[in-house]
């Protein structure tokens, strides 16, 4: 299991569904269905790509793209949802996620977009903690 | 139409009903403006004339009985010294034809003398040579001076002056027509009289045409705010659709992605794990559940941009996506009805930028328009073409009843509908009309009745929707610029001109 994921988003069944899918792309994913639990996650295990739905009960996923980007700048953020705006693209896109889609999502297309997130990534001398990476880029690899 | 009927003004036929839109009944009001700007201006007026006209005639009368009375009493005074020297019945003849000489006398200014029993001295025009007794006014003989109303014999009123000569029996007698005084001051007085009613038609005609102008004014003002109501009420409409499609969409997604994603892992199971060897149909069936999940993404993208574009935003527009998104949306009614929707192959517009809402709008009521006209089977037809540079001309015609060339001027004014349900408030075309206008475009229709009905219309490639400036839409003036042609007795066109 190489790549570590995150998945935020209020609709469990989608999520897991969703992550299991992923895993079996040979992703690290891990779901969580609200937008604390998510930015504890954060804190203690920082993944290296995070996918969030914007509309969820308590903390919305703008709030947690914000927070995360904050302390985390690093983590590739993509934002996955059903009640996308062009309004709410632009703002997400402004405040640094890395993709935006819009449900119903090709699992193909999500997956190449993590993999290019990653290469972001990878091109930037510093990992998702903001600390240097070691030189060796090879370790990285997915 | 006859003259009498152009003079009409436009809110004159309007039905009496209280219902209707304009909520005033503006006859009545016009009536009662001119009735009570008729009663205040000419009241005073004529009331004035009146009273003038009783003066005049009471100092009139006043005035010529004193003079009729002082002359027969300065002539019974002479009469009376010629007599106290000469006191004869022939000197009082003398007397009385020099007097009757003097006066000028005739049929109308009659001159007599009586005596003490009332019985003439000399002939009268009136009562002859011998009348007796009962024929004169006992009056006259018991007082001295005065005047007096008559009727002689042969029954004119008369106005009789008479003045006793003194230290005789005799009594001077003057009589003139009634009517004569009555030529004296009413003839002048009709000349004035017919001055007033010329002034009074004036004013009453002036009063009426201030009426129609106001009248008119508030019945235009009024049609205004109903159009401009009208138009937000349909923009809002618009608007709520939208929001309500948007919200249904987005409602949407989230199951939809859970079908998906399920779906796609009992894909994946089978391809990537490999883990079971079900049905062989399994696969193919969750692919199908899986294309049918993307059709339905599709429908709530489509949604979701329709929602999108309800504000206005010059930028490039694909014509031919504009124009399926639209028969997406009618194609179930065409359906029902049998009709046939065929698009000519439409060319690429190089640059075509306009506000993409109001083609929509534009498009969505033409062809509801078309397919409202043809009630079951028909063909509608749409035809995008470049015929010349800068501009875009797009055709949508349908095979309907035709509108009549009685109508034809008619269809783009606001409030005009041939339904006479309550769906139409006939502001569809009214406002495509506007939007058209709005981004410099031109729409012209031709229609035959019982064969169908064209409506072309051009577009420049950059269309700037320009708002007026007080945000209203543009709507035709229900007079000018409609230009009528009529081909032949069933085939007529209007053209809406540009300005």
């Amino acid at each position: 299991m190489g790549l570590k994921i995150l998945l935020v988003d209020d609709e469990q069944e989608f999520v897991e569904t969703l992550s299991e899918r992923l895993q079996m792309r040979d992703m690290d994913s891990h779901a969580v269905f609200d937008g604390k639990t998510a930015l504890a996650q954060v804190q203690s295990h920082p993944p290296q790509v995070l996918i969030i739905d914007l509309k969820m009960p308590g903390m919305d996923g703008i709030q947690v793209l914000q927070q995360v980007k904050q302390t985390h700048p690093f983590i590739q953020v993509i934002v996955l949802t059903g009640h996308g705006s062009e309004q709410d693209r632009k703002t997400c896109m402004d405040l640094g996620a890395y993709a935006y889609f819009q449900k119903p999502v090709d699992i193909d297309q999500l997956h190449t977009a993590i993999r290019q997130s990653l290469e972001k990534t990878l091109t930037d001398p510093r990992d998702s903690m903001g600390f240097d990476r070691p030189v060796d880029k090879g370790f990285y690899q997915p | 139409m006859t003259p009498l009927q152009r003079l009409k003004p436009a809110f004159w036929n309007l039905p009496d009903d209280p219902g209707n839109h304009s909520g005033l009944n503006l006859k009545r009001k016009w009536k009662l403006i001119v009735l009570l700007t008729s009663i205040l201006a000419l009241s005073p007026l004529i009331i004035m004339t009146l009273v003038d006209f009783s003066l005049t005639r009471r100092t009139i009368e006043t005035e010529s009985n004193t003079r009729m009375l002082s002359s027969l009493q300065t002539l019974a005074g002479i009469m009376a010294a010629s007599l106290a020297e000469n006191p004869s019945t022939a000197c009082a003849e003398v007397l009385w034809q020099d007097a009757f000489h003097q006066l000028n006398t005739g049929r109308h200014n009659d001159l007599f003398l009586i005596d003490a029993a009332g019985d003439l001295v000399t002939p009268s025009f009136h009562y002859g040579r011998d009348p007796g007794l009962n024929a004169l006014d006992p009056r006259l003989l018991t007082q001295t001076d005065g005047i007096l109303d008559l009727q002689t014999p042969d029954g004119t009123a008369v106005l009789a002056g008479y003045a006793k000569i003194t230290d005789t029996p005799l009594t001077l007698v003057q009589l003139r027509p009634a009517d004569w005084l009555k030529d004296l001051w009413l003839k002048p007085r009709l000349k004035l009289l017919w001055f007033l009613c010329v002034s009074i038609v004036l004013i009453v005609l002036s009063i009426m045409g201030m009426a129609t102008y106001l009248v008119n004014r508030i019945h235009v003002t009024e049609r205004r705010r109903i159009e401009a109501l009208h138009h937000e009420e349909h923009a809002n409409r618009l608007a709520s659709i939208g929001r309500l499609a948007s919200g249904v969409a987005h409602e949407i997604n989230n199951p939809l992605d859970i079908i998906n994603q399920k779906t796609g892992l009992i894909v994946d199971l089978l391809t990537l794990k490999k883990q079971t060897r079900p049905d062989p149909r399994v696969l193919p069936l969750a692919k199908d559940v899986l294309d049918a999940v993307k059709r339905c993404g599709t429908i709530t993208r489509q949604l979701l941009d329709f929602a999108r574009h309800m504000e206005p935003s010059t930028e490039p527009v694909d014509i031919e996506e504009v124009i399926s998104q639209v028969l997406a949306l009618v194609e179930m009614d065409a359906r029902h009805r049998g009709i046939a929707i065929r698009v000519a192959p439409i060319p690429t517009v190089p640059g075509f930028e306009c506000d993409r809402s109001s083609l929509l709008q534009i498009f969505l009521n033409l062809a509801e328009n078309a397919i409202t006209a043809m009630e079951s089977k028909g063909v509608l037809t749409i035809d995008v073409s470049i015929q010349k540079t800068g501009y875009v001309t797009i055709s949508v015609a349908d095979t309907g009843k035709g509108i009549s060339p009685e109508e034809l001027p008619k269809i783009f004014e606001p409030f005009y509908t041939s339904r006479s349900d309550r769906w139409g408030a006939g502001l569809g075309l009214a406002i495509t009309y506007g939007l058209i206008r709005e981004m410099g475009g031109d729409i012209t229709v031709k229609s035959t009745v019982g064969k169908g009905t064209r409506f072309v219309l051009t577009l420049p490639v950059k269309a700037v929707r320009q708002t007026a400036s007080d945000g209203s839409l543009q709507l035709p003036k229900s007079e000018i610029p409609v230009k009528t042609a009529n081909e032949n007795n069933t085939q007529g066109a209007a053209h809406v001109t540009k300005q």
